[in-house]
């Protein structure tokens, strides 16, 4: 199922007793099922959401009794200027793709992998989830730990299988270091990759798969001519969220690497969080955020076009 | 089936709904009639029992004014501060440390309490002290417990190696430990010390003062240049010379936090290690059995100062309950409560009757060398300074990794902490 | 045919071998948590870590329970995650409906707030929220609580049940609107059953997002009775990352368990023959 094909309006079957009106406001039942998300949305994303953006346009400032006048632009033009913004933009940019390319090739074959009818399938599917369990708090610091150039369990297994002769500084070594924490987002997110996948994957027809296998397709085709096509939308919504997730993640490795070594890992949220958390200055932040948000949507919008022109193709 | 599931789906929004109904929150009551909160770093165990005793205690002799312990923690502790105050509903009684007191009172988030302390606690605790919570003439903290920075050696190797043991009579000098420190290197085996370095803009900005480094000028008009001179060069220069001249100083520790050279410390890699005063718990729990430490007193360059900072109590400018918080906050500091509190974090207190206390004067676990370090603690400029934090972490920060990679050099790193420094400095001009 | 059950039963070991590696890259932190919360301090400080701790010991874990309310925390979280899972998927249940079959402009506008509300840093939406909430009497409360967490996983749920939606064949609802069925009904019967794992997995998601969020706890909770799990595991943190890894690794696995439970039981109620047959359309 393709969003495409998902996408054109229900054709209003004239047996229906309420047919649904397709281009225009949603009718009153469909309304109703609205609602109940829709107040705690307004309540509290959006007005806060609209409260942060208004602040982008502002000078505001942490403190008690501290003026605040409307800028209009001044900020954005800033911004604009603000040759280190736009640095950890870009790692941002490799981190947020890298790891969400990994995730989805690795959750992607784990979720192949727990579809199948494989004994203690429940167990391995518990497993798979464990990083998700894991509290936040001790994951940064089970992974210092990992990571410990002297005392830690990944320098002294590669040194015991021989694959290298010296311990690596993991987190603290200029080339190494987004590398690094870049292997921690995967192992992060990949749960939830998984799981999106494996409940797209169960709803995959069967009888088309036995349809190619009759047909003689391989393995490899059937999961490109069969699987993956029909786990477009899936796809779709896992990576981009995936994307938009990664742009955002700043506490993990804020907690390994503080963004060192020399800016090396200073994603711009963690950027932005410090401009407003430990700086103060709320309104320019806010204005990090929205270009953010900007350039973001802007590389999912192509993102998304790109899929769906595949999609009709 | 399907008639099933929809009941489900039913009954599951109806038990939501119970549930949200049943977990009954607090109602709106007015703040003043409210406990007193105190926001505790505390985290080590003897440190909480300390102060949630201490609390028990204030409250059984003062019912009327009640305080209520609420359990923070470091690395939260400016978020959950910066929403708090911004929000309008901060802690009454707020437990920091002097550097992140600059910004928040030049934001007006704390309280003067300059009127509210007894003599007696004024008195007692030094000035270089009370000046490192004194921001614009306003007192905004009291100080508590503070931390002199030092060496701890492996006391198997420098009886071994011969070397003379410095004393808090007669320390060793930058240029001895220099000495020292080749004595006590085995190429390939060992190195003398293992300098942490990971998040050392504090602490290096704190030992600098040895040669009179101070880092910053503030102006009569308060203009704050960043200066990186010849004395604010010396002490940087000099680790760097140990990391990539002597060889002496461990490359492998210039990524680490302050503990995380421990490990390598205790399997004899390192004869030292640079930390706190505080350090001696973590080896005192962890180091093996048979292990044979010792602490040195802190390095002298043209003399003994060190920058301090100290844990600090503070009021929120917004509480309704000042004068009472700063008496628990004077009660705190009370010279006996001090000596329990710093036994518990194994940290020094800024009360001059407490460090005369002989818990903290006895040879066991060398309170006795911490104590005599509290002398050389000066209030260092940078606490002055309200855009220091942004400094720290976008500009010195950086270049230090930098610098301590030997990715830069001295004059590279001057450049860059004095002119994108003094960008920083210029966003702060204005209040 | 010989040749054909070898090659069976070879992609059967690979199948298993690949699923093994994945496993211990997934559990290995899990394994040394475990290892780390059974070690002494002295042990912790060797340069040499093994995974079998050399001298077990229960003391952390003596330590953790002793000094912090754990169980109370955790009953506390519990509820917490229980009623905002179920709260969200609750919400987003309909309304993803809504946005899978309807084009309109409120389909439009709900789609992009979702991706706003996610790459906006929400850092900077925090101050306002919590004023908000502040107006509503819903801080220091769990009630509160639950119903920022419900709101903040919402987009993702909703996000993904109206993907789930869309790939149910649109026959199964026309011919229960052709059968009289208002749009509640359809949804309640025909919609729902076929979106159980989908739903399983919304359900997973809110859950196991609520009972590890710290930040909106730590904001929001000001009353120490009635703070959550991953605010009483930081109390065993200091400052520079140090923190007294022993009782925080004992009490950490307190926490991943009842998780693993839950995912484990959710696992065995959604095996999958729920949906089997009803969505091949």
């Amino acid at each position: 199922m393709t969003l495409t094909e998902a996408s054109p309006p229900p054709t209003g079957r004239a047996a229906a007793p309420r047919p649904p009106r397709p281009r225009g406001g949603p009718d009153r039942s469909a309304l109703s099922l609205m609602i109940p998300a829709l107040v705690p949305v307004v309540l509290f994303s959006v007005a806060p959401l609209v409260y942060g953006i208004y602040l982008a346009f502002t000078d505001a400032r942490a403190g008690i009794g501290i003026e605040t006048s409307f800028v209009f632009f001044d900020n954005f033009a800033h911004l604009l200027a603000d040759g280190e913004f736009w640095l950890s933009f870009r790692i941002g940019l490799i981190w947020a793709v890298s790891v969400t390319a990994l995730q989805f090739a690795a959750g992607m074959g784990l979720a192949l992998l727990l579809n199948q009818d494989l004994r203690l399938r429940w167990l391995a599917r518990t497993l798979a989830m464990i990083p998700w369990a894991m509290p936040p708090v001790i994951i940064g610091l089970m992974w210092k730990l990992v990571y410990h150039p002297e005392a830690g369990i990944l320098n002294a297994t590669l040194m015991d299988l021989g694959i290298i002769s010296e311990n690596l500084d993991w987190l603290n070594d200029f080339a190494l270091a987004l590398p690094a924490i870049i292997a921690v987002g995967v192992w992060t997110g990949m749960p939830q990759t998984t799981i999106v996948l494996l409940a797209g994957l169960q709803n995959v027809s069967k009888e088309l798969h036995e349809a190619a296998e009759m047909d003689g397709a391989g393995v490899w085709r059937r999961f490109t001519q069969v699987t993956l096509p029909q786990l477009r939308t899936v796809i779709i919504a896992i990576t981009s969220l995936n994307f938009v997730w990664n742009m955002n993640e700043f506490a993990l490795v804020y907690v390994l690497t503080q963004g060192g070594p020399g800016g090396q890992t200073r994603l711009p949220m963690l950027y932005a969080y410090e401009e407003a958390f430990r700086y103060g200055f709320f309104g320019y932040a806010s204005a990090m955020g929205v270009a953010i948000v900007i350039v973001v949507l802007a590389v999912l919008g192509l993102y998304l076009r790109r899929q769906l022109k595949e999609a009709e193709a | 089936m399907r008639t099933r599931a929809a009941k489900r789906t039913r009954a599951t929004a109806a038990a939501a709904l119970g549930t949200v109904l049943l977990l009954s929150g607090c109602s709106g009551t007015d703040p003043a009639d409210e406990p007193m909160r105190y926001l505790s770093l505390a985290w080590q165990t003897q440190s909480v029992e300390a102060n949630k005793r201490l609390v028990e205690e204030w409250n059984e002799a003062n019912p009327d004014r009640p305080v209520q312990y609420v359990q923070g923690s470091w690395d939260n502790v400016n978020d959950q501060l910066v929403t708090a105050f911004e929000g309008g509903d901060p802690p009454d009684i707020i437990h920091n440390e002097s550097p992140a007191l600059t910004s928040f009172q030049y934001r007006n988030y704390l309280a003067d309490l300059s009127g509210d302390l007894p003599e007696s606690l004024r008195s007692d605790i030094k000035d270089e002290a009370w000046q490192t919570v004194t921001i614009d003439g306003e007192v905004v903290g009291v100080p508590l417990l503070q931390e002199p920075q030092v060496l701890i050696a492996n006391a198997d190797i420098l009886k071994e190696a011969g070397v003379r043991i410095p004393t808090s009579e007669k320390p060793w000098t930058w240029d001895e430990f220099a000495e020292i420190s080749k004595e006590l290197t085995v190429p390939g085996e060992r190195h003398a010390v293992a300098w942490p370095l990971d998040n050392a803009v504090n602490r290096m900005l704190n030992l600098s003062l040895n040669y009179g480094g101070t880092f910053f000028d503030i102006g009569a008009d308060h203009k704050v240049t960043v200066k990186v001179g010849d004395e604010e060069r010396e002490v940087v220069r000099r680790i760097h010379d140990q990391l990539y001249k002597d060889g002496t100083a461990a490359r492998a520790a210039v990524g680490m936090t302050a503990s995380d050279p421990l490990p390598g410390f205790y399997a004899g890699k390192y004869a030292m290690v640079q930390g706190g005063v505080y350090t001696r718990q973590q080896v005192t729990e962890q180091a093996p059995d048979g292990f044979e430490w010792v602490m040195l007193p802190p390095l002298v360059g043209d003399s003994a100062a060190q920058g301090a900072t100290s844990q600090t109590l503070s009021v929120a400018a917004e509480s309704p309950h000042r004068e009472d918080a700063a008496d628990f906050i004077s009660f705190l500091a009370e010279p006996e409560n001090q000596v329990d509190l710093a036994l518990g974090d194994w940290l020094l207190p800024t009360s001059q009757e407490a460090l005369k206390a002989p818990e903290l004067t006895t040879a066991k676990n060398q309170w006795d060398v911490a104590t005599a370090a509290s002398d050389n603690l000066e209030p260092a400029p940078y606490l002055q300074v309200a855009g220091f934090d942004e400094w720290k972490t976008r500009v010195a920060q950086p270049a230090l990794q930098e610098y301590f990679g030997n990715r830069i050099s001295i004059d590279e790193l001057a450049r860059r902490l004095e002119e994108d420094g003094n960008v920083v400095m210029a966003r702060y001009e204005t209040k | 045919m010989a040749s054909m059950s070898v090659r069976r039963t070879a992609a059967r070991t690979g199948q298993y071998l690949a699923l093994l590696c994945y496993l211990v890259f997934l559990a290995a932190p899990l394994l040394w948590l475990v290892s780390t919360a059974l070690k002494t301090p002295q042990e912790m400080a060797r340069l040499d870590p093994t995974w079998i701790p050399l001298a077990p010991t229960l003391g952390n874990f003596a330590e953790a329970f002793g000094e912090q309310d754990l169980i109370g925390a955790a009953e506390r979280s519990l509820l917490v995650a229980l009623a905002s899972a179920v709260l969200t998927v609750a919400i987003a249940l309909p309304a993803s409906y809504v946005l899978a079959r309807y084009k309109s402009v409120l389909n439009r506008i709900a789609l992009g707030w979702v991706l706003v509300s996610q790459v906006f840093p929400f850092i900077l939406v925090i101050i306002a929220l919590f004023m908000i909430l502040r107006q509503f009497g819903l801080v220091n409360s769990l009630v509160g609580l639950v119903i920022v967490h419900a709101t903040f996983c919402l987009p993702f749920v909703l996000w993904m049940l109206q993907g789930y939606v869309r790939g149910i064949p649109r026959g199964l609802e026309e011919a229960a609107a052709v059968d009289g069925a208002g749009r509640w009904r359809t949804l309640a019967s025909v919609v729902a059953p076929l979106l159980a794992p989908g739903t399983a997995a919304a359900l997973m998601f809110a859950f196991i997002s609520s009972w590890n969020e710290f930040l909106f706890a730590l904001i929001l909770i000001k009353d120490p009775e009635i703070q959550t799990l991953p605010l009483v595991l930081v109390s065993f943190t200091g400052p520079e990352g140090v923190a007294r890894l022993g009782p925080l690794a004992a009490a950490s696995l307190l926490a991943t368990v009842p998780s693993l439970l839950f995912f484990a039981f959710i696992q065995r109620q959604f095996k999958g023959g729920l949906v089997d047959g009803a969505v091949k359309g």
